[in-house]
């Protein structure tokens, strides 16, 4: 049988002199391995690549799910014999797809997300996950709501997949050891504010780490129009650029090596690139005909030493778009509509290891994972 | 002496916890290692091809296998969200993705080659798919389950309508001898001609017609009782066993020896009757499911004898394989989840002449998947998800 899908197309003409530097993919169907325990993802908002290849995901677990029909086994009374279960929210997976790590949930020192964004994992191994809030996307159906599924069934209350509700509204953004043991919290949660604060957050997005500086970029987000950076240390506020008349839908930052800042501006169809001043060098338009949730939701940079290229994930239009950097030319891209390997319902996040592959998250009821294998 | 005797006492329990726990143990192990012989199979991640035209499915509610091991499906194209079906919206929202049509046709290798069906002048479209048979002339046939449904349709193979039985709206209960209450799924038997309709999410019965002229022949419910539409109230493991059927009843299924499998699902069960209706036999399936219930849908093995039943269970996410003369659980596969083997909500079951399995997902599982036959073997009681070694 053959087990590997050609899955990167090449696009017009531009793309046929470079055609063989275009990275191209071919999806591995049987990557992550099962989860173990009658676990399920719920919708996934984060995929990170720490720095031994294991890949880390964040979804919306319990929150995410529909009590009635997807998770019979932990609801009280239980509706179905031994599945289903949300899987904890944070999952580390080996190279080779198999579970080795799993944590999440609310605790005592922190604030839990009502719903978590991103996920990256900084050079110390250090853990770091966006409070986002729930997704508002009009026309997505069926998505359970944390109010609508707390209504529906109350959860066993040993289950640490669970958590209580209600919760502030999300603001801030966690970090935690690799092991799950909170280290920083920066924003209050229940208390957003504005794109000016020094101190707090509105619904952030995404998170990603500048080594070069320990700095922390805040994609800010779903509820600010902004990008904001902080100390990764400390947590102390460095500075901002953006405003709503300047971003729509702040849903990604990516720091490059040398020094380019990408932005999602998620709403307006398009990628800006700043230097880390937040001084404006240049944009792209991606798919720019694409209304209602825009086409650019998440960035990942190529793993060689020019990082060529930029994978952008359109959670709207279902593909995985392959983007010169130089340039910022769309010379490919993967993915259609489906629920079959290979294809998204509502990719929202992408990941590179380091030998290029690519990990893809779907959000909403795309609730996966997926590996690309590099060709 | 009261110390020493509750000493002796004492280790006496402590051997005894001890030999427990030993025996345990070895159950356990035991359990682990049991293997029974069945047939085997392993999930093709790469069937069906991808749908042409960013087409998408919605629920998928029917499955089905004609004579040249094209498998017909059904699906909810309807119920596609304006953010899932973007392309489909007017404007469109994206360059993905747009409603396969209801009715889609595969060949073996699982390219698409037939699609048609919807609304159109002639007959009443359902306002919700449920169920789709190709009869032994080649026939199509689909039920109809929501709201005032109250029908079934029969089409030819390219989509041509040929009959309607029952009007959306009419439906009179489980004794109206001309309407159906939502029905779920049909059976056709070459022998007789005679069509087995499992009747349904509003009524509580089968029903034998004509399959050409569509009129009634009989109908009876759980037990062959008279069907009574009294409100069994919730389902309850622990009480008698229900003497009607629980809505929806969600299958029937003729095999070689005459013998009609109906799905209860709700009721947990598996009724057996004579295709006159005289009960025989039945069984009960992960007794304690609530809500959805566990009996889904039913496909038969391909061997003359049909020694297999595959059942699909859509609350417990697996398709359980039982001997079908003792309606015993041989084994299992499946688990809950969205990759390749794994299942949300899984509603149909259908098989080609080679013995390979294929599945729908109904809720947001939305697939339908090829699970391929790799002959009788020894396999676990529980398989999980059963993919291909690597």
């Amino acid at each position: 049988m053959k087990r590997a899908l050609l899955v990167a197309v090449m696009l017009g003409s531009a793309a046929v002199e470079s055609a063989q530097q275009v990275p191209s993919f071919q999806v591995d169907p049987f990557w992550p391995q099962p989860l173990p325990n009658h676990w399920l993802l719920g919708s996934v908002t984060g995929v990170a690549v720490d720095a031994n290849d294991h890949v880390w995901v964040v979804h919306r677990g319990y929150d995410s799910m529909t009590a009635r029909t997807e998770i019979g086994a932990a609801t009280t009374p239980k509706t179905a014999d031994e599945c289903c279960v949300p899987a904890p929210p944070v999952l580390e997976f080996d190279p080779g797809g198999k579970l080795v790590g799993h944590w999440g949930g609310p605790g005592d020192k922190y604030d839990w997300p009502v719903s978590p964004g991103g996920i990256t994992i900084d050079p110390k191994g250090a853990v770091w996950i966006a409070a986002a809030g729930p997704p508002e996307i009009p026309g997505a159906g069926n998505v359970p709501t944390p109010t609508r599924s707390r209504t529906a069934t109350t959860p066993s209350s040993t289950s640490s997949t669970s958590s209580p509700l209600p919760r502030p509204q999300d603001a801030h953004v966690l970090k935690f050891s690799r092991a799950g043991d909170f280290q920083l919290q920066i924003g209050k949660a229940g208390s957003p504010v504005g794109d000016d604060s020094t101190t707090g957050l509105n619904k952030p997005a995404n998170v990603e780490i500048d080594p070069a500086s320990d700095e922390l970029y805040v994609a800010d987000g779903f509820g600010n129009h902004r990008v904001v950076v902080f100390d990764a240390t400390s947590g102390a506020y460095r500075r901002h650029w953006g405003s709503a008349t300047q971003f729509k839908t702040v849903s990604c930052v990516r720091v490059a090596r040398d020094g380019k800042v990408y932005v999602c501006d998620r709403g307006n169809n398009r990628i800006q690139v700043f230097d880390k001043t937040g001084k404006y060098l240049a944009q792209a338009a991606i798919s720019e005909t694409t209304k209602a949730t825009g086409s650019v939701w998440d960035i990942a940079l190529s793993r060689d030493p020019q990082q060529r290229f930029l994978y952008v994930a359109d959670g709207h239009d279902q593909q995985v778009f392959i983007v010169r950097r130089d340039t910022l030319e769309i010379v490919g891209s993967f993915g259609d509509g489906g629920r079959i390997p290979g294809r998204f319902y509502s990719v929202g996040s992408v990941a590179v290891d380091s030998k290029g592959n690519v990990y893809t998250g779907e959000t909403l009821e795309g609730k996966r994972v997926q590996k690309f294998i590099r060709r | 002496m009261p110390g020493r005797h509750a000493v002796i006492g004492s280790s006496f329990f402590a051997a005894l916890v001890a030999l427990g726990l030993v025996e345990r143990a070895l159950e356990r192990s035991a359990a682990a290692e049991v293997r029974v012989m069945a047939p085997r199979f392993e999930v093709d991640p790469f069937w069906p091809k991808p749908l042409p035209n960013h087409w998408v499915l919605g629920q998928v509610i029917g499955a089905t296998v004609d004579d040249q091991d094209h498998v017909w499906i059904v699906h909810r194209d309807n119920l596609l969200g304006a953010n899932e079906a973007a392309s489909s919206q007017n404007p469109p929202t994206a360059s993905c993705c747009v409603k396969a049509p209801p009715v889609l046709e595969f060949d073996p290798s699982g390219a698409l080659v037939g699609h048609w069906g919807g609304p159109a002048e002639g007959y009443d479209w359902p306002s919700s798919n449920h169920g789709i048979t190709v009869d032994y002339k080649g026939n199509v046939w689909i039920g109809a389950n929501e709201g005032s449904d109250a029908h079934v349709l029969k089409f030819t193979k390219a989509g041509k309508f040929l009959m309607q039985i029952g009007k959306p709206g009419q439906s009179k209960g489980s004794n109206d001898t001309e309407n159906f209450g939502r029905a779920a799924k049909i059976f056709v038997d070459p022998k007789t001609n005679e069509a087995f309709i499992a009747d349904g999410y509003g009524n509580r019965r089968v029903v034998v017609i004509d399959a050409d002229t569509g009129k009634f022949k009989r109908y009876w419910g759980a037990y062959g009782h008279k069907p009574d539409d009294t409100s069994l109230g919730t389902y309850d493991p622990n009480a008698p066993p229900a003497q009607q059927f629980r809505t929806p009843v969600h299958c029937a299924e003729l095999s070689n020896d005459a013998l009609l499998y109906v799905c209860d699902r709700p009721n947990d069960r598996i009724q057996v009757f004579k295709p006159d209706g005289t009960f025989v036999k039945e069984a009960f399936i992960a007794k304690t499911t609530l809500g959805d219930g566990s009996v889904w849908d039913i496909a038969f093995s391909k061997d003359p004898q049909q020694k297999y039943l595959f059942l699909a269970d859509g609350k417990n996410e697996k398709v359980y394989i039982m001997a079908r003369d003792r309606l015993e659980i041989l084994t299992s596969f499946g688990d809950g989840g969205r990759q390749p083997g794994q299942f949300f909500a899984v509603h149909s079951i259908a098989i080609d002449s080679k013995g390979n399995l294929y599945t729908t997902e109904t809720y947001e599982g939305r697939r339908l998947q090829k699970f391929v036959y790799k002959g009788i073997g020894p396999v676990p009681r529980e398989q999980g998800t059963v993919w291909p070694a690597r």
